[in-house]
């Protein structure tokens, strides 16, 4: 529809001027093109980019009793994950949050695993239970809590660095290695926290567990396998406390 | 009296300047996308504080798919646990993914064959030039030089029913080196291929897999239970590539 006009203001045409043209080109199809080719590329474009997470798992060779690296009972802290799944399987969720109902059995140091009756339940399980809350009003929460509570001298320790990293008085490199260095820091009573992830876990579980050890700047942490006692504990807990099984 | 006269306004707006405007956005679209790449099975990963970005070039994509649903709305889990994987290349063309996915299957060839010295599967250059086009690949290693004849609607039409038993890399079995399973026999030419390369001149890829741990990323779906993603790591760790990243989207501190 490229339209040429011809500009024609009537009366008399001088000799030797030149004629003027007013050209005029319609982009209406030209901008139809364009935005088609815009919705395009808006629909085939990923903008945002996966982030990750990463890990270092032990290798699988059996490790001989002398060489296993042995934790401090007192530093210990063993979370066993778990994901509550209706009979289809299911993650269920929670009502009130609409966060999928994931639960956190955990134990300070050694299983406690007496049992005196020989009825095959573990009398005095020393399992506690708490769930992945995050923060409310700013409060740390749950199993962050704990976490936190566990890891408070590097955590104050990290947070003075955080101040001064806030104020500009160091830059981001500098921060990071500082940051480093206290996570790494043996004089500090630091825990060793151990994740385990059950057959229901889901996948999410295990990552909210390691992002809590990121946010906690926890450094050794380990996911590791869970075995019968870990079983056995938390079948004697939900049978004391009355929670169906499954 | 006069008559008062309606002045007729032209209809015609000058649309040059929106024409600009769209081109301009059509080339900022156009220069900073990263095509969705096909993937036979969509995932929800799970979100998580950590930063880290997926690197684009030498990477090694291992997905998982998570359960469906059936027509009754029930969770369907024989599609679950599948595994998928995807090949991405240096930026240097002589190492691009092409490349590197051809090498790949030549190597992996030549160990199943090793293993199945009575059935052994051959390509031709044929289908090992389909190969380095696709993607992500998730077949039996038996099937799939027929697999590879297919024309790519066909190929999308097997890898869209995931409960078939030839979709899927088998990841069973993985405790005996000696009888690596088809997930290991894909890793290992992975990783040998890498170390050639590095031979070569370009340690990027090699590197990626060894050191950082940037060059595998388990991508899965959030729900999916641990057990299933459990024989995934096993797998890797008795190959030894203990270092990998998890795919997960971004949240704040206060989710």
């Amino acid at each position: 529809m490229a339209q040429i006009e011809q500009s024609d203001k009537g009366g008399k045409k001088k000799k030797g001027a030149q004629k003027k043209m007013q050209i005029h080109v319609d982009f209406t199809p030209m901008v139809d093109m364009n935005m088609l080719l815009i919705t395009f590329f808006m629909l085939c474009t990923t903008m945002i980019k996966s982030q990750t997470l990463q890990i270092a798992l032990p290798s699988n060779e059996k490790v001989e009793q002398e060489q296993q690296n042995k934790t401090k009972q007192s530093e210990a802290i063993t979370l066993i994950l778990d994901t509550e799944r209706d009979t289809d399987g299911k993650v269920k969720f929670d009502a009130e949050t609409g966060k999928p109902k994931h639960t956190i059995y955990y134990y300070e140091g050694k299983p406690v695993v007496d049992d005196e009756n020989k009825d095959g339940i573990i009398d005095n399980p020393n399992i506690k239970v708490e769930k992945f809350i995050g923060n409310t009003n700013g409060q740390v929460n749950g199993i962050r809590k704990i976490l936190h509570n566990r890891n408070k001298q590097v955590l104050e320790k990290i947070n003075v660095q955080k101040e001064k990293w806030r104020n500009k008085e160091i830059n981001d490199e500098q921060y990071q290695a500082i940051a480093k260095e206290i996570r790494n820091d043996s004089t500090l009573t630091r825990p060793v926290v151990i994740i385990k992830a059950g057959p229901n876990a889901s996948y999410e579980s295990l990552i909210s567990a390691l992002d809590e050890m990121q946010i906690n700047q926890i450094s050794r942490y380990q996911i590791d396998n869970i075995n019968g006692v870990d079983s056995a504990l938390i079948i004697s807990y939900k049978t004391i406390n009355g929670i169906p099984l499954h | 009296m006069g008559k008062v006269k309606i002045k007729r306004k032209s209809t015609l707006i000058d649309m040059t300047a929106m024409s600009d405007v769209t081109v301009l956005l059509l080339t900022f679209f156009m220069l900073t996308s990263t095509f969705l790449q096909k993937e036979p099975a969509t995932v929800i990963t799970p979100s998580s504080v950590s930063e880290i970005k997926v690197p684009t070039a030498n990477l090694v994509t291992i997905l998982v798919s998570g359960a469906g649903v059936d027509e009754n709305g029930k969770r369907d889990a024989s599609v679950e646990g599948k595994v998928f994987i995807s090949i991405a290349g240096d930026v240097d063309s002589t190492y691009s993914s092409e490349n590197v996915r051809e090498q790949v299957l030549l190597e992996a060839m030549s160990s199943y064959n090793k293993l199945h010295k009575n059935n052994p599967v051959n390509f031709t250059n044929a289908q090992v030039k389909t190969f380095s086009k696709l993607n992500m690949f998730g077949v039996k290693f038996s099937e799939l030089p027929k697999f590879l004849d297919m024309s790519v609607a066909e190929q999308d039409e097997v890898m869209k029913h995931l409960d078939n038993a030839i979709v899927g890399i088998p990841v069973d079995g993985n405790r005996d080196m000696n009888k690596p399973n088809e997930f290991q026999i894909w890793m290992r030419a992975i990783y040998n291929v890498a170390e050639a390369n590095k031979d070569m001149g370009n340690d990027a890829l090699a590197s990626a897999l060894r050191k950082t741990g940037e060059g595998i990323a388990v991508k899965a779906d959030k729900d999916t239970p641990y057990s299933t993603i459990h024989d995934v790591l096993d797998n890797l760790q008795t190959l030894k590539l203990n270092k990998f990243s998890l795919m997960t989207a971004l949240k704040t501190e206060n989710d």
